[in-house]
């Protein structure tokens, strides 16, 4: 193998371009080690279900090349102790930061894509927020990656108490020729009374392989949003998982995903309940059309303390064809007693009644396609509080059913 | 014929494999009302999809003018933009599609060489609000989500009314309404007939033509139209029944036998 692909040598390399001190070079070959004694993931266990990676070919994508666009921070928001900065950066001017928060949600080992993706992060962010600061407008950052290659980026935010951010990660590229992958970490704190909404958006060209774990903790009467959208790659498996460890905790988990052609997509959530009196209000939608797939999983898990836990799990999905299909397997594992847990999941086809009714009013079918998925995404885009990720989504969904309207035409 | 606003000529449809329609002559003009009058079962919805272009509905002979033009070919929303609406008798929910958006974007269909801005529309539309005496409030609901049976039927006449067909099929609107709703209806309806509008009303009752007179009255039964007449003709369905009329228009003894069953329940 030559070493430009995934080898340890290449992880160590990394290490050496970006100048990484001694710790943090350490834990990428540690990290590989771990990745490659893991096994791939159980497609019969409950998180991977109806996604099987096994025999996933790792050996085809090139290292990944370091050189995303350095955080750009507002000079106001820098004076109020606020950081955005990369890794390289973080490492040299705020070690301890990054020591203390750098994979400690989670594990390096949990499965063979976090081993990978510890071996060789990159494009990394983190993110810090005081106490009591808040950030106003939303701070965004771009990863892409290049045909045949693969990225890792890796997003620690802190949000001390009383602070507040919303932050947007866009993942996107072109349609490239040979196939690449992206395999992410998100990591999010956020403290007393802190408010954090992050917003991850996946439109990756379709030769992209797309894995992302997300894992959320909430400290008492902190507020955690999310919205996790899933648009282009070929493969996407996203994992969000929110910790509402102290009492009083809110999370609103919102899940957006619109497949089309032969693209699948997993989302894996987890509402855990460790503290008392939280609550977590979820909603993933998601339409399919042609041969597309799409699994959904969530886990509504309650600690034996958790008593007056609020938890609400919902998982829609729309077919717009006869060969798409959707799993929804909501699950719930409660150990105290004092709870009210909710949970539903529905799989629709649009009604042919609907789009007769909508073009005997002179609306053509693609539009009346495009009226029936907006309504059924809209409470899902009200509660979007970015305008300009709202506007993008809508402008996405749009031409996601007008697709339709182009293969109808070739075929 | 081509003068008709409306031409049916030897109409046969099927449905799934069964002959529903069976040999239906009819024809309309600008400025008329036509009430189709017809026990359960005898075609009546099936003519008024067949007309507007449902799917799963087959022609297997015959021919439909409208304005000249044979429609039968021309999707839903094609026969829409040339004036032809159908007033549902289940109108169907729109989850998270409000009305307003929903008829702006069907009037932009329609009018697709006068289109209107939201503000616009939302000014025209008022107006026929106004005229119609209708809640304001429905136009800001999802499309048919959660409406009572009544405002269900308003917000189709209200549709008739932004889009200003040329020829309207109205299926059954008096169905499920009480007094007071149809009444509100059948006034809306009354509002909007004129001399440039056919309408034809799809009724199993004489009820709802002592608010909407009706120029013509066609008898459908068994997927044909067995006799037309004026207004006394519906006075007579209601005072003799379908069964009647049918035996003196020589429907079959099977087919009488039928009818006479369901008048019973």
């Amino acid at each position: 193998m030559t070493d430009g692909y995934l080898t340890k040598a290449a992880a160590q390399r990394l290490a050496d371009d970006l100048g990484e001190p001694g710790w943090l070079a350490e834990r990428r070959t540690e990290a590989f080690d771990l990745y490659e004694k893991l096994d791939y993931p159980d497609p019969k266990g409950e998180e991977w279900r109806y996604t099987n990676v096994r025999g996933f070919d790792f050996e085809r994508f090139s290292s990944p090349v370091p050189g995303g666009a350095a955080p750009l921070l507002p000079d106001d928001l820098a004076a109020k102790g606020v950081i955005f900065e990369d890794f390289r950066t973080a490492a040299a001017e705020h070690p301890e930061l990054l020591k203390e928060h750098f994979f400690t949600d989670v594990p390096v080992d949990e499965h063979k894509f976090t081993a990978l993706h510890a071996a060789f992060h990159s494009d990394d962010i983190l993110v810090y927020v005081p106490r009591g600061v808040e950030v106003t407008m939303p701070l965004e950052v771009a990863r892409r990656v290049s045909s045949g290659g693969s990225i890792f980026p890796h997003t620690s935010i802190v949000v001390e108490a009383q602070a507040a951010l919303t932050f947007v990660d866009r993942f996107g590229s072109e349609d490239f020729p040979d196939p690449s992958l992206c395999a992410s970490v998100v990591e999010i704190q956020a403290g007393r009374g802190g408010m954090v909404n992050y917003i991850s958006l996946q439109d990756w060209g379709r030769t992209v392989s797309h894995f992302q774990t997300q894992r959320f903790t909430g400290g008492r009467d902190s507020t955690v949003r999310s919205l996790a959208v899933n648009l282009g790659s070929s493969f996407a498996r996203t994992q969000v998982e929110s910790v509402l460890k102290g009492e009083g905790a809110f999370s609103e988990m919102l899940g957006l995903y619109f497949a089309d052609s032969d693209q699948h997509f997993a989302q894996r959530t987890l509402q855990f309940h460790d503290g008392p009196h939280g609550t977590s209000d979820l909603l993933y939608k998601g339409a399919l059309k042609e041969r597309s797939r799409s699994e959904y999983s969530g886990l509504i898990k309650v600690a034996k303390g958790a008593q007056g836990t609020d938890a609400y799990q919902a998982n829609r999905n729309l077919l717009l064809s006869d060969e798409s299909l959707a799993h929804s397997i909501p699950q719930l594992e409660i150990e105290a007693n004092e709870v009210r847990c909710t949970h539903g999941a529905t799989v629709s086809p649009v009604e042919e009644e609907h789009l007769f009714y909508l073009m005997s009013r002179g609306i053509d079918r693609v539009t009346a396609q495009k009226l029936v998925v907006f309504g059924f995404f809209r409470d899902v885009l009200d509660r979007i509080r970015v305008p300009g990720v709202r506007d993008d989504l809508s402008d996405a969904i749009s031409a996601k059913v007008e697709g339709d309207k182009r293969l109808e035409v070739a075929v | 014929m081509a003068d008709n606003l409306l031409a049916i000529e030897d109409l046969h449809v099927e449905v799934e494999g069964k002959e529903i329609i069976r040999g239906l002559n009819l024809s309309l003009d600008k400025g008329e009302i036509h009430a189709i009058m017809g026990p359960n079962g005898s075609g009546k919805s099936t003519l008024a999809y067949v007309l507007t272009g449902r799917p799963g509905y087959e022609v297997t002979a015959g021919k439909v003018f409208y304005k000249g033009e044979d429609v039968l070919d021309l999707a839903p929303d094609e026969r829409a933009k040339r004036g032809i609406f159908l007033a549902f008798q289940y109108p169907t929910e729109v989850p998270g599609v409000s009305v307003v958006n929903f008829m702006r974007t069907a009037y932009n269909a329609i009018h697709s060489d006068a289109q209107k801005s939201a503000m616009a529309f939302r000014m025209y539309l008022q107006e026929k609000i106004d005229l119609l005496e209708i809640p304001s409030e429905l136009v800001d609901r999802y499309v048919n989500q959660g409406f009572s049976g009544g405002e269900k039927k308003r917000n189709e006449v209200l549709q008739m009314a932004v889009l200003e067909p040329e020829l309207a099929i109205m299926d059954e609107t008096d169905s499920g309404l009480d007094i007071d709703a149809l009444r509100h209806v059948s006034e809306g309806v009354n509002k909007l007939a004129g001399p440039d509008v056919g309408i034809m009303l799809i009724t199993h009752y004489q009820r709802l033509l002592n608010y909407i007179r009706p120029d013509k009255v066609h008898v459908l039964m068994q997927g044909q139209i067995v006799t037309s007449g004026g207004f006394e003709l519906a006075e007579r369905l209601e005072a003799e029944g379908y069964a009647q009329v049918g035996e003196e228009f020589g429907l079959s003894q099977e087919a009488l036998a039928e009818l006479k069953q369901k008048e019973k329940e």
